[in-house]
């Protein structure tokens, strides 16, 4: 069941802008090895596009419909990956627009100075353990994510474009 | 003390009622007044299935305050009775999750290649490489990590998000109630509850098959109200202002009520289901009575010492032989209706024939100025030949309408509403029973109409045949798990994996679970559900195609509005059938009443029913109700026919009737007025008879 998980929260972003130029830091637990990915994110009116710098392929969520492209050609999803991308996209929004009512039901909320700690509730618990964020004034510049496999992905964000 | 009778009737016949009334039993099932006892059980145990007890509720908008909504009124909407499930996201229950986890090795298909070493570290290194290459992050599933098993699951097999859409208007909430349409006491409640919730929201929409049921029966009890009223203030009209006479009002509604007391005690003990439908029209015809009171008095039949007026007899037996076939129809609505108008009609007959004089009621002082001399010029053989014209007219441009939600009051909101959900994608699906003697058999029917339906949803997209949960329970205990994890362990660790990151690996699929299932509950809020009624369990299935999978024995169609049209179809059959007969009884019997007059009295039945019958099928479809009509109209004429042909006081015969038709139009007519359609179909057909028989008065010689 729990094979493709999770997935990126790679893209997020966040910060009070629309596009943004990123670092993203995997580290695998189960080769104990980090690898680092840079990319842009931008945000939508009802979605995001996240690309790679390193890669032709991306992603594109609109109006609740995921286009995943390569080389500008679409690639079909395995429906179980769609769901789980949708699903991702959709916390990443919410990250991004910081709603502290949006969380409701969904992440309990700590403060500690300028980190932020989001405990998830309801089914995202399988697989996310807590999430940090980090900011500077308003503004987030780094997300970590630690998922349950030990697994822990970490966001940080360059600049505005 | 004999003026006092009536009262002292209606009093003897409510004192019984009281003593017997633990003996009267009406049943408000309308199902079992039209269906057949076969469709009545599958409705029964469709019933028992949950179906047609879903409410739907639609959150306008793709927004995060839409999604946020939705999570609020299902958390608002768990705290209501009656309410069994919520479902508002595609993410299987905690529940079904863990069912998931427990059979996941006989659950999916796992493929019992042999993988020789070679083969393993390929897939290890793929996977290895994997984590530098993947553009999305993908975790490894250290207990698969060769893929080994495949689960399709139909709930996750989706293009949707993580919530149920409702096409493009908005996200979807599903709810399983306990409350099905024909409990209007359950229904009423559960219909408060809901809207004391979502009436706090905007954009949202939502519907239930019992809102029909709560919201028809509140426009219902309106119009009902209001054709009261209306009905109370032209018998007024007639009686105190028209014929002057309170006292006679009072009597006439003493006997009525009398007459319907005795014809409730002996229906509702002999018929074991006697119908409150059949009760309601039966007291309708039973007003009919009254054309017999004012023919009497018009006559001064009261001051007469006449023992038995001989045109009234003749009508009262021509209505009775009439509603005495029709009690014969196997049509149970009808025969109940007329098997009532028999008893209650004779019993009046009686009040005011052989009570009545004893009343000392007012003799009728005749006045010149209420009869205008009419001119009749139309001779009745032309219409006789009339009347046969309009028939073929009418034959020629019938059509019938087989749909009995037709009869219903039209609540067009509501219609709106269910059209909006129902065209929706998810909902497209038909609903069937699906039968067998046992649980497991059950499931194998399933998978065969799976395989015939791949986009079926059932019990069979989320468990196994018997037989293929033990032919995968045998795959995994021949296949040499040990080995194969020996070997990943080993490969992984020269790959570059962490050290014993793989120990785990496949250990799931050496505890095969019980093929014995008996986890059907968990997918109750999927609409799935089995029913046991003696040896034989029921389930649903919900398919697109009907037509594709009719030849499968096991299965039974439950769409109500086919159901309902064969009924309807096999209904008309029957009422066309017994019709024939009683208009025969009826010209033998009017031929005995009135001898050479046949002709004209005849007119008084045929006129009415084919100009009212010309008249419909020229701008509608004809219903059940206004044939049902057309019956009381062939009661009505039958008396005014007679009345008529043996009148030895013209002027005093027109009066009677022309009250008479008033009465009518006052029980009946003023039903015209009614947005009920099967209420506005009666009263569409008894106005336009008793105007076809008004004019008949004025112009037929």
């Amino acid at each position: 069941m729990i094979k493709i998980i999770t997935i990126l929260f790679i893209y997020i972003n966040v910060i009070f802008a629309h596009s943004f130029n990123f670092t993203e830091l995997r580290y695998s637990y189960a080769i104990d090895r980090s690898i680092q990915l840079d990319g842009q994110i931008n945000f939508l009116k009802n979605g995001l596009s996240i690309s790679y710098h390193d890669s032709a392929k991306s992603l594109r969520y609109e109006n609740n419909t995921l286009i995943y492209k390569e080389n500008n050609e679409t690639i079909d999803l395995d429906a179980m990956q769609y769901q789980k991308i949708k699903g991702y996209f959709d916390i990443l929004i919410l990250l991004y627009k910081d709603d502290k009512k949006a969380y409701d039901g969904i992440f309990d909320i700590e403060i500690k100075d300028d980190k932020t700690i989001l405990k998830p509730l309801g089914d995202i618990k399988e697989y996310i353990s807590h999430i940090e964020m980090f900011k500077e004034k308003t503004k987030l510049k780094q997300i970590k994510l630690f998922l349950k496999n030990r697994d822990n992905i970490t966001i940080i964000i360059n600049d505005e474009i | 003390m004999m003026k006092y009778s009536n009262y002292f009737i209606l009093l003897v016949l409510l004192s019984v009622g009281i003593l017997f009334k633990d003996y009267i039993h009406l049943s408000t099932n309308l199902l079992s007044l039209f269906a057949s006892k076969d469709a009545v059980e599958k409705l029964k145990i469709a019933d028992n299935l949950g179906y047609s007890k879903e409410l739907l509720i639609a959150v306008k908008g793709f927004d995060k305050e839409s999604k946020s909504k939705v999570l609020k009124i299902s958390k608002e909407l768990e705290s209501i009775d009656n309410i069994l499930s919520i479902q508002s996201t595609i993410v299987p229950s905690y529940e079904i999750q863990q069912y998931y986890k427990k059979n996941y090795s006989v659950l999916a298909t796992f493929n019992d290649a042999n993988q020789t070493s070679k083969e393993i570290k390929e897939s290890m290194k793929r996977l290895y490489d994997a984590q530098f290459t993947n553009i999305f992050y993908t975790s490894i599933d250290k207990n698969d990590p060769l893929k080994l098993f495949n689960l399709q699951n139909k709930i996750n097999n989706t293009n949707n998000s993580k919530f149920i859409i409702l096409d493009d208007y908005g996200y979807l909430i599903r709810v399983s109630t306990d409350v099905s349409a024909s409990q209007m006491d359950k229904a009423k409640v559960l219909y408060k509850d809901i809207h004391f919730i979502l009436d706090n929201y905007d954009n949202i929409v939502s519907f239930a098959p019992f809102y029909y049921t709560v919201e028809n029966s509140l426009e219902i009890q309106k119009d009902v109200q209001w054709i009261i009223i209306l009905s109370t203030i032209i018998l007024l009209v007639i009686y105190y202002l028209l014929i002057k006479n309170l006292k006679l009002l009072l009597h006439t509604l003493i006997a009525l009520s009398s007459s319907m007391i005795f014809a409730i005690l002996v229906s509702t003990l002999l018929f074991e289901n006697f119908n409150v439908l059949s009760l309601a029209f039966g007291m309708s015809i039973s007003a009919v009575s009254i054309d017999y009171l004012l023919h009497y008095y018009f006559h001064n039949f009261y001051q007469n010492n006449v023992k038995v007026d001989k045109n009234v007899l003749y009508g009262y037996i021509t209505t009775t032989v009439a509603f005495g076939i029709f009690t014969f129809i196997p049509i149970p609505l009808l025969s109940q209706i007329s098997f009532f108008a028999v008893v209650s009609l004779s019993f009046s007959y009686i009040l005011f024939t052989f009570v009545f004089p004893r009343l000392s009621i007012d003799k009728y002082v005749e006045s010149d100025n209420i009869v205008q001399k009419s001119r009749k010029i139309v001779p009745s053989y032309i219409i006789f030949i009339l009347s046969i014209i309009l028939f073929i007219y009418s034959s020629l441009n019938i059509t019938l309408d087989n749909n009995i939600k037709h009869l219903d009051y039209q609540n067009k909101n509501l219609q709106k509403l269910q059209l909006l959900f129902t065209k929706n994608n998810n909902t497209q699906l038909t609903p069937i029973i699906v039968q067998a003697s046992s649980k497991d058999k059950l499931i194998e029917n399933l998978h065969l109409l799976d395989k015939t339906l791949p986009s079926t949803f059932s019990f069979a997209s989320f468990i196994p045949t018997k037989t293929e949960c033990l032919l995968n329970q045998e795959k995994l205990k021949e296949y040499d798990f040990d080995r194969l994890k020996s070997i990943i362990n080993e490969e992984a660790v020269s790959i570059g994996f962490r050290k014993d990151y793989f120990e785990d690996s496949y250990d799931f699929a050496k505890n095969t679970p019980s093929c014995d299932t008996d986890n059907f509950k968990l997918f109750e809020s999927y609409g799935l559900k089995i029913f046991q009624d003696k040896e034989v369990f029921y389930t649903m299935a919900f398919v697109s195609d009907v037509n594709a999978i009719k030849e499968f024995s096991f299965i039974s169609d439950i769409n109500i509005k086919k159901v309902f049209s064969k009924l309807a179809n096999n209904m008309y059959k029957d009422l066309l059938f017994y019709s024939v007969i009683v208009v025969v009884m009826v010209f033998i019997l009017l031929f005995i009443s009135v001898k050479e007059k046949i002709l004209y009295a005849v007119n008084y039945i045929l006129f009415p029913i084919s100009l009212t019958l010309a008249i419909l099928v020229s701008f509608t479809a004809i219903n059940l109700m206004h044939l049902f009509s057309l019956i009381i109209l062939i009661a009505i004429g039958i008396d005014y026919g007679i009345y008529m042909s043996n009148t030895s006081k013209l002027t005093n015969t027109i009066l009677a009737i022309k009250y008479s038709i008033l009465s009518t139009f006052a029980a009946f007519g003023v039903l015209v007025f009614s947005s009920i359609v099967a209420l506005n179909s009666i009263g569409i057909v008894i106005s336009l008879g008793v105007t076809a028989i008004y004019i008949l008065i004025k112009v037929m010689k």
